[in-house]
């Protein structure tokens, strides 16, 4: 067995407990995060120590605090790289990594792949989506996070999920209470929904918490009510919301979205087993589980990996912990499931491309995945359809799946500077040799 | 629209070639099946540069059937088939030394010869027009007559035009024979009979015509930038290293494999090609190769430094052993016509080919003399059947 390290990619909770188990089973581990710090978007830390501390259950601190303690403890078997973005397998089977303090791109021969990057937040497009003052509730929350300051002026949060709930009391906590929070669903109609959530009562008593925070600070907390459109108006921002057969406009200063978390469009790499670099996910880029269950499996990823190397056999000692979390979110999915308004043909799509829903409508009806891209251009720009790609599917159900947008395995899967990568000089001369030789001696 | 007497006509590969031969061939009048492996411009059609341009082509009949190719589009422009998917554009042969230099001069003089404006550029001139261009260019020669286009865009529009039945994921495994005469193809799915075929299935042409080995695949890798501009191309023209004629015109340099092309896109993005990699078939890029060429554009560019790379993918090349393309009736069987082996060339000829084998599968003489592009020229092993 070599001695080559696993590569964790992302220093959020799953990443830290992947990293953590495999240390501890005595396989070298090298753990990049983008950011310039772990703990992944849950546990975003303040930029400075004045920024106040926004609101949160305690139990994520102390999760936080044995991850950190963890990876302090590990010393030299986790070789953690900050501010490293991961950029796929190549064709040789490197994989790419971009040190972007060093401005520098190099590969790693990792014996197996865990890519632990979390989840993208779901927005369903409605005309205006794109305004300046609209921002995803997640963002926001980062932000708060980041700054402790909540966004100035009237804010309305809207979409669908749970989040809206703890973004809002996190806002009201930081001093600047929303106008509304406005949810999709009609999560009161579904009782076994909510019956089935007690069986998680640490989530429960969170939930419980928020809405009586915004209760304390008269924030009405409206169901059965979409956002249909957006428009500025001065500096200010007019959302016009449908609820039941009623429209009303609300004048804010921004607009928070979310509806709901996707799983595996972070990097949209898929989990290979025989290849000959195994690549699982872990935590919420996987399965949208939580950030309580995010750690138990990022400890199951490593010990299939750690199984699929030889390295012992995969335990089963968090199916416990992550099939509870399944049933939570499968209950908390039924409660809040509605399904978002149909978007208006001047509705932005792509916005890298600026792309609209007309647009969409002008291509061939029997298009597949690969012509909405090539001819259509929706996914082209610089996110490659991370954030477009779901809504173009969802527009376009009948678009042919087989006929994937790529035939290959694409990198990178985020931009990365042009002068990084060409700095590029690692010894994949095996792959092609004439190459290398022409290029060293530049 | 067609008579019960029309022909119907299977094309197989929806590429660039094969979308413009089924809008010419339902122009005129043959009902059409247009049989596609997988989607339209899936293959080399969609990883290609846009370079509709005589500049790059080697001396004798590419060069001669390029001039044409590039009227072709112009006409096609002019006619509102293409409108608006052709933009004129000079292409730049750089040269880095006086070696290459003298290689443009040679190149410069072939292209005069036959017909093709050409204007001598100094490296004054060179920075004027392309201003931030490297210090290592030390002359060139302007081919202002050039033009650009995008090869899933031609391919879409030929489609969105003439409407034939399009069948995606069909890949066709073999043709089928009625005494010495085509008489279908059999799918996946099943057998579609035809009066007459035209196979432009690129490297997948290669089993179903008998032509073994002399097809061969050449991968080329390419990288995509951000914008540098909200729109529009970013700098005066397509760059192309001397080092990718040298490639073309067999010349061996010291970085043959590597022909670099800086294409700047209509849409302010640049795309950064390619190399040149025998017989690889896998659509699949390594970072070596990727920086190889990008170290090339900088040394050519160095602009491009500010940029991010958002994309990279490989195209396949269908490269014939003699450099020509194989376009023609099949020497040993009748009702079939070949169009394939373009190499780096098919978006250029595309258009003009897919018009030469439409009229050929219906027994007509094509506009432009195709003789020496014609399969006979090779000894058939056996059609799949």
């Amino acid at each position: 067995m070599s001695d080559a390290p696993v590569l964790v990619v992302g220093a959020g909770p799953a990443g830290l407990g992947a990293a953590l188990a495999l240390a501890q089973a005595g396989v070298p581990v090298v753990l990049t995060e983008q950011r310039d710090a772990i703990g992944g978007a849950i546990h975003r830390q303040p930029a400075s120590p004045q920024v106040p501390k926004v609101l949160r259950p305690a139990r994520h601190a102390r999760s936080f605090a044995m991850l950190a303690a963890g990876l302090a403890a590990a010393g030299g078997r986790i070789d953690l790289r900050t501010s490293t973005v991961f950029l796929g397998l190549d064709g040789a089977d490197n994989a790419l990594i971009d040190d972007r303090r060093r401005q520098r791109v190099e590969a790693l021969s990792p014996a197996g792949i865990i890519l632990a990057t979390g989840a993208v937040e779901k927005v369903h497009p409605f005309p205006g989506w794109e305004l300046p003052g609209v921002m995803t509730a997640g963002g926001a929350q980062v932000l708060l996070k980041e700054t402790g300051r909540a966004p100035d002026g009237p804010v309305l949060v809207a979409g669908s999920g749970p989040l809206l709930l703890a973004v809002a009391a996190q806002l009201a906590a930081a001093g600047n209470p929303p106008v509304a929070v406005l949810e999709r669903g009609r999560p009161w109609r579904r009782p076994t929904a909510l019956a089935a959530m007690l069986a998680s009562p640490a989530n429960v008593a969170e939930g419980v918490g928020y809405a009586a925070r915004l209760l304390r600070h008269g924030v009405p907390y409206v169901t059965g009510a979409a956002v249909t459109a957006v428009r500025t108006q001065g500096d200010d921002l007019d959302v016009m919301v449908r609820h039941g057969a009623a429209e009303r406009t609300y004048r804010v200063r921004h607009l928070l979205v979310h509806d709901g978390l996707r799983a595996g469009a972070s990097t949209g790499i898929t989990e290979t087993r025989d290849g000959p670099v195994p690549v699982l996910l872990a935590g919420d880029g996987r399965e949208i589980l939580g950030a309580d269950a995010a750690v138990a499996d990022g400890r199951r990823a490593a010990a299939e990996m750690l199984a699929l190397l030889g390295r012992g056999a995969a335990s089963a000692g968090d199916e416990q912990t992550l099939g509870a979390a399944r049933r939570f979110q499968a209950a908390l999915a039924r409660l809040c499931e509605a399904p978002p308004p149909s978007p208006p043909p001047e509705t932005l799509v792509c916005r890298c491309e600026g792309l609209r829903v007309a647009d969409l409508d002008h291509l061939r009806p029997d298009a597949s995945m690969r012509e909405l891209r090539l001819v259509g251009r929706f996914g082209m720009g610089p996110c490659q359809g991370r954030f477009c790609g779901a809504s173009v599917a969802a527009l376009r159900p009948d678009a042919d799946p087989s006929l994937k947008a790529s035939a290959v395995p694409r990198w990178p899967v985020r931009p990365v500077s042009l002068a990084s990568l060409a700095g590029f000089g690692d010894p994949a001369a095996r792959t092609n040799p004439r190459i290398h030789q022409d290029t060293e001696d530049r | 629209m067609h008579s019960r007497s029309s022909p119907h006509v299977v094309v197989v590969g929806a590429g660039i070639v094969g979308a413009a031969a089924a809008f010419f061939l339902e122009a005129a009048g043959a009902r059409v099946t247009l049989v596609e492996a997988e989607a339209p411009a899936a293959g080399a059609t969609g990883a290609s540069d846009g370079a509709v341009s005589v500049a790059s082509k080697r001396p004798g009949p590419m060069m001669a059937l390029a001039l044409e190719a590039r009227a072709f589009y112009r006409e096609l422009a002019a006619r509102g088939v293409l409108e608006g998917l052709f933009h004129p554009r000079s292409t730049f042969l750089l040269a880095r030394g006086d070696e290459e230099a003298s290689l443009l001069e040679r190149h410069g003089a072939d292209l005069a010869a036959a017909g093709e404006r050409v204007v001598a550029r100094s490296a004054v001139d060179l920075r004027r027009l392309l201003p931030g261009l490297g210090a290592s260019v030390t002359a060139g020669i302007e081919v202002p007559d050039d033009g650009h286009a995008i090869g899933y865009e031609i391919t879409a529009r030929f489609l969105a035009r003439s409407r034939p039945a399009l069948r995606r994921a069909t890949p066709v495994r073999a043709l089928k024979l009625r005494g010495d005469r085509v008489a279908g193809v059999v799918t996946a799915q099943g057998e579609i009979a035809a009066d007459r075929v035209i196979v432009a299935a690129g490297i997948g042409s290669a089993v179903l015509i008998g032509l073994g080995d002399v097809l061969v695949p050449r991968k080329g890798q390419m990288a995509v930038t951000d914008r540098a501009q909200p729109s529009g191309p970013a700098i005066g023209g397509h760059l192309m290293a001397a080092t990718y004629l040298a490639a073309k015109r067999g010349i061996s340099l010291d970085k043959p494999h590597i022909g670099l092309v800086i294409d700047p896109l209509v849409t302010g993005q640049f795309l950064i090609g390619g190399s040149r990699e025998e017989n690889r078939s896998d659509r699949r890029t390594d970072a070596a190769t990727i920086a190889a060429i990008l170290r090339e554009a900088l040394d050519f560019y160095p602009p491009l430094a500010g940029r991010r790379v958002i994309r990279t993918f490989a195209g396949i090349r269908t490269a014939c052993r003699d450099g020509l393309p194989i376009v023609g009736p099949h020497p040993a069987v009748d009702g079939l016509v070949v169009a394939t082996g373009f190499e780096g060339d098919g978006i250029c000829l595309g258009p003009l080919m897919g018009a030469c084998a439409a009229r050929l599968a219906l027994g007509e003489a094509p506009a432009t003399d195709v003789s020496v592009l014609s399969p006979r020229r090779f000894a058939v092993r056996e059609v799949a059947q």
